[in-house]
């Protein structure tokens, strides 16, 4: 195993296109996937993550840098100078800038949150989802989420009527 | 496979969406329940996968847990009205002005919410009797019980999993039930049985005692720096130490603790404290929230001391709610304030709700049972 400085675990996480990623041990294990994998002994070398490109591993990565807790890879947010509350405020405004992406990416990003099990992450990214589909009518989530519709009209109705308080 | 999941990640489809699984076990499963009552109507897969009860479980266990707010000014109008505190909180950075949202609205006035659990809400009506209702499934549907029975608290009888609730009752000895014998009794929502009687000890330190806690299978209620215990399964009362701190204080559930806020004199700052060693029964101060008395006075009015709850919000954080004059006030744990509510007749209770959809057999037997209809508006 890898290691870079003094105290610091070093771990290797490999994207199935090719790309190794050097992370410390603490910021990989943010994803409760992959700290299953290191507590089981499965990591001596490096860690293959299936389906996740480099683009999304490399952000998912960026994002569990930012929010490893303690002293961590993030000197700056981890000074002991900063009161908590102002910590948490610089979190969520650095959250809402690393959010600022598209569909697309978005919905990637949610599956690698999924799969690695890493919770904030997966709050963050389905929480636009998840508003979308509160506020938007049934045509647009279906649109919003390529569902299709394979209800007959008159059975759309029938739900309709035993919900009907919801679509008030 | 090396070489497909390469393709894959190199040639991203246009039309991507998410696979089913994630939707429904990642999306759908966090949504509010009337969002998740509309997308039933998407299409017939999400509505077989979102009627199931693992799904319904999980959902439950991911909605948050909401403050419950009684609502008096729609009284003279003909209604009154459970109201909770909107969700998440403003991201701004300045203290917004926001509107509550209603939990569940009556034709008719009730009289007193006495308890909450799993979804569910214990009221009495103003004729008198005592009904369940959950403002999700909009349930509604009369208990069994003569006058004269004051509920002290609801669970569900575990660790069976039937989805059997039970209800404490406490009975005095008055001339409403002149046959019964006096003391606490247990009600079986849906058994059809009538109360059975458990004994009578202590019977008049918990009247009065709203808004009782469930934690590991006990019911909690902070009384003169005591704590009072039921066990649900040995169905035995005991004592617990509450934390030595003056001042009164209420209890709630944070971060899978048993935790006290108490007001300490005078009313400018709350102390919390955590049940570090729950079966032990020792407390630790977590710490104090100090609230800007002196400016939150000037600026909405005079403070109301009965009108002030703690909670654990559904970020992990404390928040506590306080009526200052006509507003009532969201300060979070810093004494920052978060928001305000100008809402005149509304007033925190001790009691949560914390949303679910899953049904319930006992519901449809109970008398007077209706979906959606009268007193639901």
């Amino acid at each position: 195993m890898a290691t870079r400085e003094a105290g610091k675990k070093m771990i290797m996480l490999k994207s199935p296109d090719g790309m190794e990623f050097e992370v410390e041990e603490a910021v990989a294990m943010e994803s409760q996937t992959i700290r299953k994998m290191i507590e089981d002994d499965c990591a001596d070398t490096a860690i293959l993550i299936p389906n996740i490109n480099s683009k999304i591993l490399s952000r998912v990565i960026e994002y569990c840098n930012k929010h490893v807790p303690t002293t961590g890879a993030t000197g700056a947010a981890a000074s002991d100078t900063v009161a908590p509350a102002a910590l948490a405020e610089d979190l969520k405004i650095w959250d809402a800038e690393f959010i600022k992406v598209n569909r697309a990416t978005r919905f990637d990003l949610i599956q690698a949150a999924s799969y690695l099990n890493i919770k904030g992450l997966l709050d963050l990214t389905s929480q636009t989802t998840i508003d979308t589909i509160s506020d938007n009518s049934l045509e647009e989530i279906r649109s919003f989420l390529s569902t299709k519709n394979d209800y007959l009209p008159e059975e759309e109705q029938t739900i309709r009527r035993e919900n009907q308080w919801a679509f008030q | 496979m090396a070489d497909t999941a390469r393709a894959r990640a190199r040639a991203p489809s246009p039309h991507r969406s998410l696979p089913e699984e994630i939707t429904i076990w990642e999306i759908l499963v966090r949504l509010p329940p009337k969002s998740l009552l509309r997308c039933r109507a998407v299409c017939p897969a999400w509505r077989r996968a979102t009627s199931t009860r693992d799904f319904l479980l999980a959902h439950h266990a991911r909605q948050p847990t909401l403050p419950l707010l009684d609502d008096l000014s729609s009284i003279g109008y003909g209604g009154h009205s459970l109201d909770t505190i909107p969700i998440p909180f403003p991201l701004e950075h300045q203290a917004a002005t926001g509107r509550l949202q209603s939990v569940v609205r009556f034709d008719d006035a009730y009289l007193r919410l006495f308890a909450s659990c799993d979804g569910l809400l214990l009221l009495s009506m103003a004729n008198g009797y005592l009904v369940l209702c959950n403002p999700a499934t909009r349930q509604f549907a009369r208990l069994p019980l003569r006058s004269g029975f004051i509920p002290l608290g609801m669970y569900p009888h575990s660790p069976t999993g039937t989805g059997e609730y039970r209800l404490l009752l406490y009975l005095s000895s008055s001339k409403l039930v002149p046959d019964a014998q006096a003391g606490y009794y247990i009600l079986s929502v849906g058994s059809g049985q009538l109360p059975r009687h458990i004994g009578c000890r202590d019977v008049e330190r918990l009247i009065n005692t709203f808004g009782s806690v469930i934690f590991h299978g006990s019911l909690h209620w902070h009384r003169h720096n005591v704590i009072m215990v039921f066990d649900t399964t040995t169905e035995l009362f005991r004592e617990m130490s509450a934390p030595v701190a003056p001042g009164p204080a209420n209890l709630f559930e944070m971060d899978g603790m048993l935790a006290a806020s108490i007001f300490t004199d005078p009313t400018t700052s709350i102390d919390i404290w955590i049940a570090q060693d729950y079966a032990n029964e020792v407390w630790a101060f977590k710490y104090r929230v100090n609230l800007p008395v002196a400016e939150l006075t000037a600026q909405f009015g005079k403070i109301n001391k009965r009108c002030c709850v703690v909670f654990a919000s559904w970020d992990g954080h404390v928040l506590v709610l306080a009526k200052f004059g006509d507003w009532l006030l969201q300060v979070d744990m810093d004494g920052k304030l978060v928001a305000s509510f100008h809402h005149r007749g509304v007033g925190p209770t001790q009691n949560r709700l914390k949303q679910s959809l899953v049904q319930h057999t006992f519901f449809p037997t109970l008398e007077g049972y209706v979906v959606n209809a009268s007193p639901f508006i």
